[in-house]
């Protein structure tokens, strides 16, 4: 118990020992309040504004915060996974670094390359419809390297189109067959089928080897008048190319045809069919010119393919093909 | 004696004397600045010094208890303390004003408190006044209302704690170093030469 301190003690206006100072103090005196104070006080209260609202407690404010910035971050990282996954930033001129790049700027070590993904089965090719890049042939061809230039020209083109037009056969082949077995009609086994599109590719190729060899015999003259210093235009030598693939022939018949009377129209059908039944007969005289003998589309559905044959003229030994 | 008899809080429903000031009853706030507005003043008037700064002090404590009134109120009502209230929010006034005033109680009495007081002219005329003054404004703010309350108004030290918000233990060691503190000064005024 430590001592007691007297200092301490209440200030007694009846000690002795606090005599002297409770009569100081005691004439420490207030004065009165003011007259008219209270009236003072109830007239200040008219004009006396709104009390504000108390203050929030420190401790709920602060939960408040912390709840409020994970609801934030937490809503940054949806909206950011929104956007990375319906790849909005891929369109936005950010540039992002990827998880590997940020890892490999913290440890300093780039982590492996992972295993390339493996690749989908490629689509079916198809054809390309831009024409490629050509060197541009100005004036008059007048040089063997220009005519080879144009030569050159032309066959990409020729080839472009061979491709949209197989592709386009094989499609129409395909179609009859779908239609036919949905109509309920007998359809060519998966086996005949395969045998159908041989014989069209080699008939394809056979014809592609005679319209070669015209137009090689066209070119030879083609590069003998200009080795003769004579100038050629893009016109003759298209001409040429034209007469030496029976376009301009083939292009007539489908311009005499459009022009007949629906009578005349089916007279030259009658007439084409009995033809090609003579062929056929022929074909089954002449067992080794049946493995050579294209089938076309007719022979799966010849209404279908008249009615192409009438608008599309062909050559004879493939109506379906156009130029 | 004027300014310094024992006080007692007037035996007040408080809690309906708060419900009427809720419901902006003009006569209740009347009936509670006759209560409590004189030993506002008197203990505001104690730790500044200042006659006019302690008529403003109590008129804004009133003025607190018409603005929340709603919310003291809401209190239960065996815990609305109206006068404690009232003491706590006068002195914290008072302490604002000194920090902002940057003045302590022993300065000189603003002149214009001299100007028309006759009552506190004469006062100031009194030297055992003036002794006594600069002895309490030489205590620190918090020792400074723990003695008005105890001493002056002869509050129990509980109801003195309530009122500066303070621990019943922390307030009596306060008020033991108050007592100290004053006793130490009074000795050292006495030995430079009595009251001045």
């Amino acid at each position: 118990m430590s001592e007691r301190d007297p200092s301490t003690d209440p200030i007694g206006r009846g000690s002795d020992g606090d005599a002297a100072l409770t009569r100081v103090l005691d004439a420490y005196r207030a004065p009165e309040l003011s007259a008219g104070f209270a009236d003072r006080v109830l007239a200040s209260t008219a004009d006396r504004a709104a009390p504000l609202p108390s203050a929030r407690p420190a401790q709920q404010g602060r939960w408040r915060s912390a709840r409020r910035l994970v609801i934030g971050a937490a809503a940054f990282g949806a909206l950011a996974t929104t956007a990375a996954a319906t790849g909005l930033l891929d369109d936005l001129p950010i540039d992002l670094p990827s998880g590997e790049q940020v890892w490999a700027t913290i440890t300093g070590n780039p982590t492996p390359q992972a295993a390339p993904p493996p690749q989908r089965a490629a689509p079916a090719a198809i054809p390309p419809t831009v024409p490629m890049a050509e060197r541009t042939i100005e004036g008059p061809i007048d040089s063997p390297e220009e005519l080879e230039e144009a030569f050159k020209q032309i066959d990409e083109r020729r080839s472009n189109r061979r491709e949209t037009r197989q592709s386009n056969v094989d499609n129409r082949i395909d179609r009859m067959i779908e239609r036919r077995r949905n109509e309920g009609r007998p359809v060519p086994s998966a086996e005949r089928e395969e045998r159908m599109k041989e014989r069209l590719e080699r008939a394809r190729s056979r014809r592609e080897e005679n319209q070669t060899q015209r137009l090689e015999e066209r070119r030879d003259a083609l590069r003998e008048r200009v080795e003769q210093g004579e100038e050629l235009s893009p016109e003759d030598i298209l001409r040429e190319e034209r007469e030496a693939l029976g376009v301009d022939r083939l292009r007539g018949r489908r311009d005499e045809l459009r022009s007949l009377s629906p009578e005349e129209r089916r007279e030259r059908l009658k007439q084409f069919r009995e033809r090609r039944q003579e062929r056929r007969e022929q074909r089954l005289n002449d067992p080794q010119n049946e493995a050579d003998a294209a089938p076309n589309a007719q022979e799966l559905d010849e209404p279908a393919a008249l009615e192409n044959e009438l608008s599309e003229p062909a050559p004879p030994d493939s109506p379906t093909e156009i130029f | 004696m004027k300014g310094l008899a024992p006080r007692t809080d007037p035996p007040l429903d408080e809690a309906a004397l708060v419900a009427r000031i809720t419901a902006r009853e003009e006569a209740a706030l009347r009936a509670a600045i006759d209560a409590y507005a004189g030993v506002l003043h008197r203990v505001v008037y104690r730790m500044m010094g200042d006659a006019h700064e302690a008529e403003d002090i109590a008129q804004e404590a009133m003025l607190r208890l018409w603005d929340n009134a709603e919310k003291l109120s809401a209190r239960n009502p065996s815990e609305i303390k109206l006068a404690a209230w009232l003491k706590r929010v006068a002195i914290n006034l008072a302490y604002d004003r000194l920090r902002l005033l940057g003045r302590m109680s022993d300065a000189d009495v603003p002149e214009r408190a001299d100007e028309d007081k006759l009552a506190d002219a004469k006062i100031e005329e009194n030297e055992e006044h003036a002794a006594a003054r600069a002895l309490i404004a030489a205590l620190p703010d918090r020792q400074r209302a723990a003695i008005i309350l105890t001493y002056y108004e002869e509050l129990p030290n509980a109801e003195a704690a309530d009122v500066l918000d303070m621990q019943l233990k922390a307030f009596e060691s306060l008020l033991f170093r108050a007592r100290a503190a004053l006793r130490k000064a009074f000795q050292a005024q006495t030995a430079e030469g009595g009251v001045t």
